[in-house]
């Protein structure tokens, strides 16, 4: 276990003693946050190497914030997903994208396909469905589902209205289920 | 196909699959990211080392009293002109004043008739 994983003092107050030079403080929030960044970014990309750049990235912004941060403006944890956010859009709108109506369409199959797939196969296959998704619907998904946040915080994250959230969520998800059906057969697990 | 199609309840299993299965961090990244905020770092505030008095000489104090190089320009131009002035002998500085901008000026008669009026004034209006 990290040997600051214990500490509890909040984001903003570890923020403001870095900014004043303690090195400590930086310790504690490359611990806290790196993490975070990281998974965001290789969930949006699909990619190891370039959402350590992201990562590396976001938090270098963090540290050159730290300075100017106003308290009580935002949450850190808000903050930094935005960045990792707009960070791999940034990436993403470099990359050409197979759009998700060239996905194949769900086929027929047994029911209850998802109880045979072992873990790592569900996990690699879902990594691959929200590869497919739209930039906004990925991210809504990713940010709701994988790193648990409400619809109000991911609003104020994608800097859109809950209703906005509820309804990328929504998509991502029909369009998560229509991919993930219809690589049963790809998977193996048509005749179960 | 409705029923054939994951539900909910299956998307939730991906889901948690992949939460399981997070990315962690590496080594070198963390050693990175440290790097970066050790190079992005303020001194400590007590650590901040106290700016030394700035000394100046008698030369510069003289310069910064009379408005720097531009008043020793002035300065300067001002005894040059003393000193050609002298030089030349000039009785009187009006001599001066002459030869630099040439004859007594024009009197130019604005309002002709003025002291009509003012005559006028002074008869009974």
């Amino acid at each position: 276990m990290p040997f600051d994983a214990k500490d509890d003092r909040p984001d903003e107050a570890l923020l403001a003693l870095y900014a004043k030079g303690d090195r400590g403080a930086a310790h504690v929030l490359a611990q806290r946050f790196t993490p975070i960044a990281l998974r965001v970014a290789q969930r949006m990309l699909g990619d190891a190497a370039e959402a350590e750049d992201v990562a590396q990235e976001a938090m270098l912004r963090l540290w050159r914030m730290a300075p100017g941060w106003q308290p009580g403006a935002a949450r850190v944890s808000t903050w930094l997903y935005r960045v990792v956010a707009n960070l791999c859009t940034d990436r993403l709108r470099k990359r050409r994208w197979v759009p998700l109506d060239a996905a194949p369409e769900p086929e027929d199959g047994a029911p209850g396909v998802a109880e045979r797939m072992i873990e790592a196969d569900r996990a690699a296959a879902l990594e691959q469905a929200l590869s497919a998704l739209p930039d906004r619907q990925r991210q809504a998904v990713i940010l709701r589902h994988l790193e648990g946040l409400s619809n109000p915080e991911i609003a104020e994250v994608m800097e859109v209205g809950v209703e906005a959230v509820e309804s990328l969520v929504a998509r991502g998800k029909r369009g998560l289920v229509a991919a993930l059906s219809g690589r049963r057969a790809e998977l193996g697990y048509e005749h179960g | 196909m409705a029923d054939k199609d994951l539900g909910e309840h299956d998307l939730d299993l991906f889901f948690a699959a992949a939460r399981d299965r997070a990315p962690e961090p590496s080594g070198a990244l963390m050693a990175r990211v440290l790097d970066a905020a050790e190079a992005e770092a303020r001194p400590a505030t007590r650590d901040l080392p106290t700016p030394a008095p700035v000394r100046r000489g008698m030369i510069a104090s003289l310069m910064s009293a009379i408005g720097g190089w531009i008043g020793v320009g002035g300065l300067a131009t001002a005894v040059g002109a003393g000193v050609w002035i002298g030089v030349a002998g000039l009785a009187d500085p009006v001599t001066v004043t002459g030869d630099l901008f040439g004859p007594a000026p024009l009197t130019v008669e604005l309002m002709p008739g003025a002291d009509s009026f003012t005559v006028a004034g002074g008869t009974g209006w």
